[in-house]
């Protein structure tokens, strides 16, 4: 009986010392914040620090484009909302989202290709894998109030775990309506000049 | 050996006489709707309806013909007020299209190139309780939705048939380098 209890109690601390091991070597994760455009009408959320820059989009239909990039890096992960003002050309939005969808995945092996519908918005959410080992990119595209906006979360060789949950999770994170939004979301800053 | 040649023809002579009669297919225009297409048998013009969520109920213009029981269905619906919600729309109709189907494939289908390349969808569906394969595209342009539908009914039993892909593959929307011997199709009026 006494063997018993000291064994317990053996096997049950050598558990919590691994659990603990493991946790400390655990890569630390960024807390998920909720950011949300007020002029833009949408809403999403992403971990790791927020940078804005300009981007650039080009194509046939849609011509040479200006964009707005808010990035996230968190766990070796790039989390990326592009907004692409398309509101001089918006009577064409099925076909420039059609065209941004394409380009995506153009010369990329597809993985997914399917509705993504949102607060009564249908777009596209497409997977693939990006050439020369540069990993998976998970992508969501909607065209609403003028602007094309896309999500795309990159899982970067680094990472490797390229069924991780998080990229649906920034995907599956945007809303339109803004009403949806935590109280606590933060305003998304126009890009630099 | 002149008897065996003989034989052979009169066999394939045969062969062609019990096959159906093929109708020839035909090139239509609507230069008022702005698009043009390709079918066989006898197209007729209709006036049809269809509600979505988000389009609301609509009236639709509908050409259609049947020939070797493959039924062939353009439908056109006017969104001029709502050209902006073309990308939402043409999701919707699409969504409808696919929903509680066994869906064969859903990809990406272009019309024209460059510039003037109008982005649709191409997707093929089985119809429930073994009424038939549908295959439909969906683009959307100067504030129309544009869908063509080819069903191979279970009467014939090819459901693979190439037909299909002719029908929605011919959908043009640069009429400037339609078929001269295009028919013209009318619009009728809607309420």
């Amino acid at each position: 009986m006494r063997m018993k209890v000291v064994l317990t109690t053996l096997v049950c601390t050598a558990l919590a010392s691994m659990i603990t091991l493991a946790s400390m070597t655990a890569p630390v994760m960024a807390a998920w914040r909720s950011y949300i455009s007020h002029p833009m009408g949408f809403a999403f959320a992403a971990p790791g620090e927020l940078e804005v820059a300009k981007g650039a989009y080009r194509g046939a239909v849609a011509g040479a484009r200006a964009t707005s990039v808010y990035r996230f890096v968190d766990d070796n992960i790039e989390y990326k909302v592009e907004v692409i003002d398309m509101t001089d050309k918006a009577n064409d939005s099925a076909t420039l989202l059609g065209e941004a969808a394409y380009i995506f995945q153009e010369n990329n092996k597809l993985f997914m290709d399917a509705f993504g519908a949102v607060d009564r918005q249908y777009g596209r959410k497409l997977t693939v894998d990006l050439p020369n080992n540069g990993g998976r990119a998970t992508a969501a595209f909607y065209f609403i109030h003028g602007r094309i906006i896309s999500l795309v979360a990159t899982v970067l060789p680094a990472n490797g775990d390229y069924d991780t949950p998080e990229a649906a999770r920034f995907i599956d994170s945007i809303s339109f309506h803004t009403v949806r939004a935590p109280d606590n979301a933060i305003e998304l800053p126009a890009p630099p000049k | 050996m002149r008897k065996l040649i003989v034989a052979t023809l009169a066999g394939a002579a045969l062969s062609v006489m019990a096959m159906p009669a093929q109708a020839a297919w035909k090139s239509y225009v609507n230069k008022e709707l702005g698009f043009s297409f390709m079918a066989p048998g006898d197209v007729k013009t209709e006036v049809g309806n269809s509600r979505g969520t988000l389009a609301g109920p609509r009236q639709t213009i509908v050409y259609r013909s049947i020939e070797d029981n493959i039924e062939y269905k353009v439908t056109v619906i006017s969104f001029i007020q709502a050209q902006a919600e073309g990308a939402a729309l043409l999701g919707e109709r699409q969504y409808t299209f696919q929903n509680r189907k066994k869906v064969l494939t859903d990809t990406f289908a272009l019309v024209g190139s460059g510039k003037d390349t109008v982005y649709g969808r191409k997707i093929v569906v089985e119809q429930p309780d073994n009424k038939g394969r549908t295959t439909g595209v969906f683009y959307f342009t100067k504030g129309r939705m544009f869908v063509l539908e080819a069903t191979v009914l279970p009467a014939r039993s090819n459901a693979a048939a190439q037909d299909p892909d002719r029908f929605v593959e011919s959908i043009a929307f640069a009429l400037a380098r339609m078929a001269p011997d295009a028919i013209e199709l009318t619009t009728p009026e809607l309420e």
